[in-house]
């Protein structure tokens, strides 16, 4: 009888280890994703199939080949590059994946139509979810690459037309393997620095164009779900017009492109101002017909004969008055403190206009009984003239006895 | 105060003023009032220059700012 030789468990894996990885080397397979799983450690842990078969898969984080992510979504066909082997504490073999991507034309595509599926039945597209943006952004995160075309779309939007907001730049890769990730991160962190330093009123997580493996990184499982959990309002802007990516949807709002973004998030200060020249010249006119007001009720309450000198004055004044409220609702703004201090000597001298102030103050008006013209000149009242002053309270008739100076 | 604010309160304002309660001397203090913060606002609009900052984060929740200038 031939010796034969008596494997233990662990020779026999080791052994079928090192004949699986020599025979076969670095193979190309093909298959669907069956299931997906994450693990804590980043490896992520797939089944690949056909028709009548399944293999396990794994993939360890921090291989730098090209790999997205969005391939392993269930029901996707895919193309991988790895080795195989056995996991010899559980004697199982697997597929260790160094390169993955969706297989045949529009697979990508179809991975995020599936995605899209998933995430919208778990309600995270919901607009019940969506927040409005704010009308007067002072504080503005930005997701995006410190180097990109977006960045500075933005930035220009929002010099010409909000230039007094702040601009917080969370920067992150925007594409490759380590986008979701690094988007992710850079969310979080927008959340924490909007807690703990300065509060965020908006944020844009933004890209420019590029091809559907560049714009895939948005539309990572991970990033959408951070979109959707932000607690700041956030508009998602990826690519071009034509161009969307998952984050989108998950989005408060989506802007077509990083520029409308930067339009979309701020008011246009030139139209701002325009309000705020129009509200002036409504108050303007306002206060207008106030005076307007106040002089018609003037004028009823003093006998119009008595008082035709100062109701001139009024009337001079209240042109004067429309004149400059007609100039302040044409509305050209930049001399507006220098108007407002003529608004401000106008109603002074309309309120000195007021008869009854002087009288108040203890002068008193003096007419010849009998005539409505104020005495200015003694000489008007000979010695026995009965005349008539008026004080702030009541008049006095009296008969003069001397005429002093003349 | 805040653009927003200054904002709402210049509506108020106006409001106020559109009312018919209104005395004189109340509509001249209100009117001087909102000119103050017409001016305030828009002054305030032709000075302000955009901010870029990019947040550093060495530690976990230890940030710092650093001003990003245009390329």
């Amino acid at each position: 009888m031939n010796e034969q030789h008596v494997y233990t468990v662990s020779e026999l894996n080791r052994s079928a280890r090192e004949r699986l990885e020599s025979d076969f080397g670095e193979i190309w397979l093909k298959g669907e994703v069956s299931e997906m799983k994450r693990a804590a450690s980043g490896h992520l842990y797939f089944t690949l199939k056909d028709d009548a078969s399944e293999i396990s898969a794994v993939r360890f984080r921090g291989r730098t080949s090209a790999f997205s992510p969005l391939a392993l979504e269930p029901g996707t066909m895919v193309l991988a590059l790895g080795k195989l082997t056995v996991y010899e504490p559980r004697g199982r073999y697997q597929f260790i994946a160094s390169l993955l991507q969706p297989l045949g034309e529009g697979a990508l595509q179809a991975a995020i139509e599936r995605l899209k599926a998933r995430l919208r039945d778990e309600g995270l597209f919901d607009p019940s979810h969506r927040s409005p943006l704010p009308r007067f952004p002072t504080r503005i995160g930005v997701v995006t690459s410190p180097t990109g075309a977006a960045l500075r779309d933005v930035r220009a939007a929002l010099e010409r037309r909000w230039p007094i907001a702040k601009v917080f730049l969370f920067p992150t890769s925007v594409q490759g393997e380590s986008a979701p990730d690094e988007i992710v991160a850079a969310l979080d962190c927008a959340g924490r620095f909007s807690e703990r330093e300065e509060s965020l009123d908006v944020m844009i997580l933004t890209r420019g164009g590029g091809s559907a493996e560049d714009l895939a990184a948005f539309s990572d499982e991970r990033v959408v779900r951070a979109v959707f959990a932000c607690p700041i309002p956030i508009v998602s802007a990826v690519g071009h017009e034509i161009d969307s990516a998952l984050s989108d949807f998950a989005a408060d709002v989506r802007a077509p492109t990083p520029a409308s973004a930067g339009e979309l998030v701020a008011p246009d200060q030139r139209e701002l101002v325009e309000s705020v020249e129009a509200r002036v010249s409504r108050m303007g006119r306002r206060l207008a017909e106030r005076f307007r007001q106040r002089s018609d009720r003037l004028r009823a309450l003093v006998r119009p004969s008595l008082l035709r000198a100062p109701e001139r004055r009024i009337e001079t004044l209240e042109q004067r008055l429309d004149g400059l409220v007609e100039r302040l609702h044409r509305g050209v703004g930049r001399a507006l403190s220098a108007r407002a201090s003529q608004m401000e000597r106008l109603v002074d001298v309309l309120r000195l206009s007021d008869p009854n102030l002087p009288l108040r103050r203890g002068y008193s008006l003096t007419y010849l009984s009998g005539s409505s013209e104020t005495l200015r000149d003694a000489a008007t009242a000979p010695a026995g003239a009965e005349i008539e002053t008026r004080l702030a309270t009541g008049r006095l008739r009296s008969r003069v006895e001397e005429v002093i100076d003349t | 105060m805040t653009i927003e604010e200054a904002l709402a309160k210049l509506e108020a304002i106006t409001q106020r003023l559109e009312g018919d309660e209104l005395g004189l001397e109340e509509a001249i203090r209100l009117f001087d009032e909102g000119l103050e913060l017409a001016s305030t606002i828009k002054g305030r609009l032709e000075e302000a220059k955009l901010k870029v900052e990019r947040v550093l984060e060495k530690t976990k929740n230890v940030f710092s700012l650093e001003p990003l200038d245009l390329p």
